[in-house]
């Protein structure tokens, strides 16, 4: 079985940080994003890290990962696709998928058997090209070490 | 109303890697994996009540428990507007739902509570990520003669932003 991300949400942490803060604040989305940016990834660790702690998971839901999945079985697939309503799956050729799912349903992928080998798989190719460090060593750092 | 599109799948990147592959896709299969965030700021919450009634997308709204609400911070539909009687009308109850807050802010009441009082036309923002095929669906529903006026307006320009963001998506699309 082989994962590569070919896409992701560029600059996920923030993008995650922003969403965060459109709840909590009034301020305009350019103002937003200059208080981001002149803050730093340190805060928006510490908001990810917020939301973690409050299973306030809605906010993850706008990191987006498209993968490519070779030689996965279909019924893998199928029973995937079951548990999990909102990542897609289209079938490219026998055994070869393009697969879409937000970093909600990698963080629940996790903790069902039946999908935790893939979202582990996934979670390394992101390692792998560099998405998402700060967002993986918060939300699975434990599982990382523990896997 | 301002919709901004932060950012949306780079379909190039994604065809190219599919090609090196020896892999194809069509554009109507694509559309699950393209995704758009948006930020829409100053819509009403009427509005975004109809909006989020599209489930298969992820939202995040500025929450009534934190902001704060004042006299300018209304949507006021032109059929009020152009009546000077029902303009007076609409306008005297905002006025009673404002003052009414702010004494209850001032008389200890927490403002998750004050809010209960607040009509739902006070503007808000809010960000929303979406596929290409929901956000299809959202307009085929939303831009119809028979939907509201300012949610057809808000879907209009989403759907502007996705055409222009990603044209090849939505060629078959009016």
């Amino acid at each position: 079985m082989k994962t590569s991300v070919l896409w992701a949400t560029p600059d996920p942490e923030k993008t995650i940080a922003l969403a965060m803060r459109r709840c909590y604040s009034t301020k305009t989305l350019n103002e937003l994003v200059s208080e981001l940016e002149s803050k730093g990834p340190d805060y928006w660790k510490h908001l990810i890290e917020l939301a973690i702690r409050d299973k306030s998971f809605d906010v993850i839901e706008h990191f987006c990962i498209l993968v490519l999945l070779e030689d996965f079985g279909e019924k893998e697939i199928f029973s995937i696709s079951l548990k999990n309503p909102f990542i897609r799956f289209t079938c490219l050729k026998p055994k070869v998928y393009l697969a879409s799912l937000n970093a909600r349903t990698l963080v629940e992928m996790t903790y069902q058997d039946e999908s935790k080998e893939l979202a582990l798989s996934i979670i390394k190719s992101l390692k792998e090209v560099g998405i998402g460090n700060l967002f993986i060593s918060v939300v699975f750092g434990g599982m990382l070490i523990e896997g | 109303m301002k919709v901004n599109l932060i950012w949306n799948t780079n379909i190039s990147a994604v065809k190219d890697y599919l090609d090196n592959k020896g892999l194809t896709i069509n554009y109507s299969e694509l559309e699950d994996h393209i995704f758009y965030m948006f930020e829409i700021e100053d819509v009403s919450r009427v509005t975004t009540h109809q909006l989020i009634r599209h489930r298969m997308a992820s939202y995040d709204q500025e929450s009534q428990r934190f902001s704060a609400a004042s006299r300018e911070s209304f949507i006021i539909p032109a059929s009020i507007l152009s009546k000077e009687e029902a303009y007076k009308i609409y306008n005297d109850a905002l006025r009673f739902c404002v003052d009414s807050f702010e004494k209850l802010i001032s008389l200890g009441v927490p403002k998750e509570d004050a809010r209960y009082i607040m009509p739902h036309a006070i503007k808000t923002k809010l960000v929303m990520t979406v596929n290409a095929k929901n956000l299809k669906h959202i307009a085929d529903l939303r831009t119809a003669p028979q939907a509201q006026w300012e949610i057809r307006e808000l879907v209009s320009m989403m759907r502007d932003l996705a055409v222009r963001a990603t044209p090849e998506i939505w060629s078959n699309t009016k």
